[in-house]
């Protein structure tokens, strides 16, 4: 089984600096980071490779030349290989455009099995990508997976957690599956991976080797939507209130606050 | 410091430290207070395959050395001593396999050891032979193609939790050191029990126990070495572990170190932080220079053994004699520094300090490390 996961090079919330003359995110190697609930899609990948033996994990991101360090993270957990979109023609590309790239290139890298990704970026948050690359490719997508159970060759289930309740789809492959990020949590890495990533280069694709690619829909001016401007959020100090006897309504409270967050 | 250790052992050191800082950190102070054998760790160490850096390629280990095997000890105990010595005791227990077994017992244990299927643990000390290792009373008595071994072990680390043991006996009384050997005992034998499990001051999460052989029939394939060699088998493998016992008061000065420094900057008294007063900073220094000589003292030791060297007892003693002292005055200036809070159980360094005194007292106390050293430069001068 071939298995492809798309993984984002996206900025440490924590250290994220902006661009306002480009109304861009600035891209310091130092302070990107593989997006959480990509990982979460990889470590999945990881599970059906723990049991069926000839799988084959490839893990595609698009990015400028920085994000390389940042990929080899992804072979220290045992991915086979990595590769890395990366072309300056690229840069400002909204969701719809990123979709068209990234589906683009998946043509290009062969035909997968089972291509995952994670349900949202951390900087975007669209949550459209993973089905606008499905679209492209014409293949079935399931949004928003907690679980992914190999049932046989060419067929899965998905588990989608809604608040209590868990929606159970059976697709047949090729298909495409967005996880929910914190699904699952990516694995440690292991020594023997660590060595192999010493020495590893991702395969960097440009445009110019994707087939029949419309160089009109990608970059800042083939994208649909455009970053207006940042607004920095402030939050206001959390007040608390302390109550020395806990009352009926104060646990009715509670057990809502408990429900809600679960 | 710029130590210039290898891309690889830089990895194994990373690795070693997400584990320590991620995993080890969240139940230090659970597992000392409630002495709980770490077996999740190992098991992420064996997952992640650090436990099998010592272990030679051809067993499938990951080929590495002394140094390989301090570098784990180090992360791990600047965090928690009592994981670190639960890892570092198989080490100890795997050495004189991997310096003398048979290529039978080296393909039999070392690699489901370096793959984390096996703990490991090493048997010499009795109630009455500490330091004074040739007066064990253990026996092994031959009987056709068995040893019976009758006596017992005393604060053997991960008693009770290993599955193999390397255990020291008399087989021949009136040979002294000459009459000593070293057997491979699985925990499953009859006639093996495990005792009283000591309820100790620090590293409380390793587990330390007294071993009983009551007529433990062990098969002569089980000798490890030469009959009368064991006493040579536990110096040679001492030699090539009291660095991990240096590596683990480096990793315990280390993280009280980083504690103190960390509450001297927040601490505020007399309108300013506890870091700006020059009695506090001479403390601070003073930490960080030792911290540092018994660093280099430790990578310089380990480099001379993983290179081959043929003698390198009176090393091997400084650097641990060296690193626990300064574990032993770093932690103590961490408490002092932290005060009260120092003092409680809140924070980690009163754990720490407490952890540091092991360290000047197992694998040879260092009265007798020092012994040694000056029994070797008095040879050399």
């Amino acid at each position: 089984m071939k298995i492809l996961v798309c993984i984002k090079q996206v900025v440490n919330p924590e250290k994220v600096e902006y661009n306002p003359e480009t109304r861009t995110i600035k891209r310091n190697a130092q302070h990107l980071m593989n997006n959480p609930a990509d990982l979460s899609a990889l470590e999945f990948a990881l599970r059906i490779k723990d049991v069926y033996k000839d799988v084959h994990i490839t893990t595609l991101s698009m990015g400028p030349s920085e994000c390389e360090s940042k990929i080899k993270e992804l072979i220290e957990v045992g991915c086979d290989s990595c590769v890395l979109l990366s072309d300056k023609r690229l840069a400002g590309s909204d969701a719809y455009s990123t979709a068209y790239a990234l589906a683009k290139a998946i043509e290009k890298l062969g035909n997968f099995d089972l291509i995952l990704c994670g349900e949202s970026s951390l900087d975007g948050e669209t949550s459209i990508v993973p089905p606008q690359i499905a679209e492209y490719l014409n293949i079935p997508h399931i949004a928003f997976a907690s679980n992914i159970k190999v049932l046989e060759l060419q067929r899965i289930e998905v588990e989608r957690k809604v608040k209590n309740t868990v929606f159970k789809f059976e697709v047949n492959l090729p298909a495409l599956i967005s996880v929910k990020k914190e699904s699952s949590y990516l694995r440690l890495p292991k020594l023997s991976f660590m060595i192999k990533a010493l020495s590893y280069t991702p395969q960097v694709l440009s445009l110019d080797d994707l087939e029949n690619f419309d160089f009109s829909k990608v970059g800042a001016e083939g994208s649909k939507t455009s970053v207006d401007r940042f607004v920095e959020q402030c939050f206001e100090d959390v007040k608390c209130e302390i109550y020395e006897e806990i009352e009926d309504a104060q646990i009715e409270c509670i057990a809502d606050l408990v429900t809600r967050f679960l | 410091m710029e130590y210039f250790l290898s891309e690889e052992q830089k990895i194994i050191k990373k690795l070693a430290k997400r584990i320590s800082d991620e995993y080890v950190s969240k139940v230090a102070i659970k597992y000392d207070k409630e002495g709980i054998f770490p077996r999740d760790i190992l098991d992420l160490l064996a997952y992640t395959e650090l436990t099998g850096v010592y272990i030679p390629k051809e067993y499938g280990g990951f080929g590495g050395g002394v140094m390989e095997m301090c570098l784990v000890v180090e992360e791990l105990s600047r965090n928690c001593a009592g994981v670190a010595v639960s890892y570092a005791a198989t080490a100890l227990g795997a050495y004189p396999i991997i310096l003398y077994g048979k290529e039978e017992q080296k393909k039999k244990y070392l690699p489901k050891i370096a793959k984390g299927e096996l703990i490991a643990a090493f048997a010499l000390t009795e109630a009455d032979a500490g330091s004074d290792v040739s007066s064990i009373k253990t026996t092994a008595e031959k009987k056709g193609d068995y040893y019976i071994l009758n006596g017992s072990k005393h604060w053997i680390t991960n008693g009770g939790e290993a599955d193999v043991y390397v255990v020291f006996a008399v087989t021949d009384k009136s040979k002294g050191p000459r009459g000593i050997s070293a057997f491979i005992v699985e925990k499953e034998y009859e006639g093996f029990y495990c005792g009283k499990k000591e309820d100790k001051m620090g590293i409380r999460a390793s587990s330390t126990t007294e071993l009983i052989f009551e007529d433990c029939k062990v098969h002569k394939e089980n000798l490890l070495g030469r009959e009368g060699t064991g006493f040579i088998v536990a110096m040679k493998t001492f030699d090539r572990t009291r660095p991990g016992v240096a590596a683990m008061a480096v990793g315990i000065a280390q993280g009280a170190y980083e504690h103190a420094i960390r509450y001297a900057k927040e601490r505020v008294q007399f309108g300013q932080p506890l870091s700006s007063f020059q009695a506090i900073q001479h403390m601070l220094a003073d930490m960080y220079i030792n911290i540092e000589a018994a660093r280099a003292m430790l990578y310089s030791t380990c480099r001379m053994i993983d290179s081959g060297a043929k003698d390198f007892s009176k090393e091997s003693s400084a650097c641990k004699v060296f690193a626990s002292d300064v574990a032993m005055k770093v932690t103590t200036d961490a408490v002092q520094i932290m005060g009260g809070n120092g003092y409680v159980k809140d924070y980690p360094v009163e754990k720490m300090m407490r952890d540091a005194k092991v360290t000047q007292i197992f694998e040879g106390a260092n009265q007798i490390q020092r012994n040694i050293i000056a029994s070797e430069i008095i040879k050399e001068y």
